[in-house]
């Protein structure tokens, strides 16, 4: 392995190392905004037990493109944290592809970042352990990833908290953790699985305007599972609509307006009724 | 007066409550045994007054008749133990990270760990002790009787380590070797302790029990000697010191465990 090192915005990226690299953003530093960053084509999930087979998603293929925000929303059960976990690389599909930049991704790797439902946080270590445990993996120098994680810590608010214990923490301050543990690896894409979920109405609200405020300063490419429609169209500058299980593609709405959005806006109020409505009528309960 | 009022927040109101529980615990504990020994009336069961002042001449004289400390054979007896868990130590602990990590193993060796462990340690004494001697065979008893709570706690906790964290360290780039150091060594810390807890308390009855078996020079061959010359106010003081020895290692032990599982945020 050579240790050919490049440094970028005063960061260090290993070229040579795809897995290790704390920057693999860089490796497609060369895709412009808006084209085509990740393709995921054909992609099925079928589960077998003994005695019946379960299509979780069928024949899914959509596009991500470079620094914009992808919502996926769906009804309930429809497989929408299933074709994330494919993404990431965490969960074999059953046949598919996931391409980034048009390199096939198999297993899970720091270029597919993850923010989880449920934080997954580490509680042996501290708040900023935790933003800097990726850092350490790429092995990068001590210094750094103390000035890097100052950085990410200030971004997300938890620079007083950056000696906290996480079982100190409330959950919208875990989940700035979890943001700001993978956003600190610069990924080439981000993937975050219903983040929000596990947060009270308030405090997902203000953790929307910090990721929208995050995003203002540093552009990133993000596929973001959520089950409020309303959150989607906040945040996002596409939404993907799934059918009921197995999952298609049922629309792609592009969202208008630049972030921050007004939530009042009648156009805002339009679209959310439309998807509202036809997930409703996917709800086969 | 100023009245007293109990304040459950105070830590101080807590310690004083908790002390005066204690005292009066013990105290009644002693006025009990007294009154016991008084209406059994035997001989081999003296009084709580005589058994202290034994302990007093003990503490000060040691063991008369056989020349030789108290501390003596405290020493001998701590180490052995402290070998004992040491030895447990380095073996359970890698054993227990590999069974618990290595599914198709642990299910393989799972029935030999079932069928040894429920073997009582002490019964292991005597094979030990004629095969290896008895300062090492009754290391290896205490060996034995810390082994496996060590070992069953590790195994246990390499299973109850949350997915998500090896999922999330994936994604952060971290290889299998790395997930090993960084997540699943450090995670089953609190578990460890929680085993050597348990695995020392069972050990020091080991020690005790091993010793009485075979003359090695601790206290529980004192005990012995002790009772055998008919002095069993010596024999209830000697009790005293191992209960206090005993509840001193595993206090130890205790403390630790419930530092490094609140600095942590996990229970084990």
């Amino acid at each position: 392995m050579s240790k050919s090192e490049m440094v970028i915005e005063g960061e260090r990226y290993k070229s040579s190392d795809r897995v290790r690299a704390d920057r693999t953003d860089m490796l497609y530093k060369d895709i412009p905004e808006g084209e085509t960053l990740v393709e995921i084509k054909d992609l099925n999930v079928v589960y077998r037990s003994d005695d019946k087979t379960t299509v979780a998603v069928d024949d899914l293929s959509f596009d991500i493109k470079k620094g914009e925000l992808v919502s996926i929303v769906g009804p309930s059960g429809c497989g929408k944290s299933t074709i994330l976990r494919c993404i990431s690389g965490l969960l074999q599909p059953t046949s598919g592809e996931i391409r980034i930049g048009g390199n096939l991704c198999t297993t899970a790797g720091s270029d597919r970042g993850m923010v989880f439902q449920d934080f997954a946080l580490f509680p042996w270590r501290s708040v900023r352990q935790n933003v800097e445990f990726g850092l350490e993996i790429a092995g990068v120098p001590k210094e750094e990833r103390r000035e890097r994680s100052d950085r990410y810590l200030k971004a997300m608010g938890l620079l007083d908290f950056a000696d906290s214990r996480i079982h100190e923490l409330s959950g919208g301050m875990k989940q700035r953790v979890g943001i700001a543990r993978a956003m600190i690896m610069h990924p080439a894409v981000i993937l975050m699985d219903e983040p929000f979920g596990a947060l009270d109405a308030q405090t997902r609200n203000i953790l929307q305007e910090s990721l929208v405020k995050v995003l203002k300063n540093s552009s990133r490419t993000i596929v973001f599972v959520t089950h409020s429609v309303d959150e989607a169209l906040f945040l996002s500058d596409r939404v993907l609509v799934l059918s009921k299980r197995p999952a298609t593609v049922h629309t792609i709405v592009n969202v208008p307006g630049d972030r921050p959005r007004d939530r009042g806006s009648p156009e805002f109020i339009k679209l959310r009724k439309e998807i509202l409505s036809y997930l409703e009528s996917q709800n086969t309960m | 007066m100023a009245k007293f009022t109990y304040d459950e927040n105070n830590r101080t109101h807590r310690f004083l409550r908790s002390a005066v529980i204690i005292v009066l615990s013990l105290t009644a504990f002693v006025i009990l045994w007294w009154v016991v020994t008084l209406i059994m009336n035997n001989v081999n069961f003296p009084t709580p007054d005589k058994v202290f002042e034994a302990l007093a001449q003990l503490i000060q004289y040691g063991d008369r008749i056989g020349g030789h400390s108290l501390w003596e054979y405290i020493g001998t007896s701590l180490q052995t133990f402290l070998q004992g868990f040491l030895l447990a130590l380095l073996v359970a602990v890698p054993l227990g990270l590999l069974l618990g990590y290595v599914k198709p193993l642990r299910e393989f060796t799972a029935p030999w760990i079932e069928i040894v462990r429920p073997i009582a340690p002490i019964a292991w004494a005597p094979i030990f002790i004629i095969t290896f001697g008895s300062s090492v065979g009754s290391t290896l008893v205490v060996f034995i009787g810390i082994f496996f709570p060590l070992l069953t706690n590790i195994i246990f906790g390499v299973q109850r380590i949350d997915k998500n964290w090896l999922d999330a360290a994936k994604t952060l780039g971290a290889s299998q070797g790395q997930i090993f150091y960084k997540i699943v060594l450090p995670a089953t810390v609190p578990y460890t302790l929680n085993g050597i807890k348990v695995g020392l308390g069972v050990g020091w009855m080991c020690i005790v029990a091993a010793e009485m078996y075979k003359r090695t020079g601790g206290i529980g061959q004192f005990l012995v000697d002790v009772v055998n010359n008919g002095q069993m106010a010596n024999a209830f003081a000697i009790l005293i010191i191992i209960a206090v020895l005993g509840l001193l290692t595993t206090g130890v032990a205790e403390y630790l465990s419930k530092i490094v599982s609140r600095r942590m945020g996990m229970d084990a």
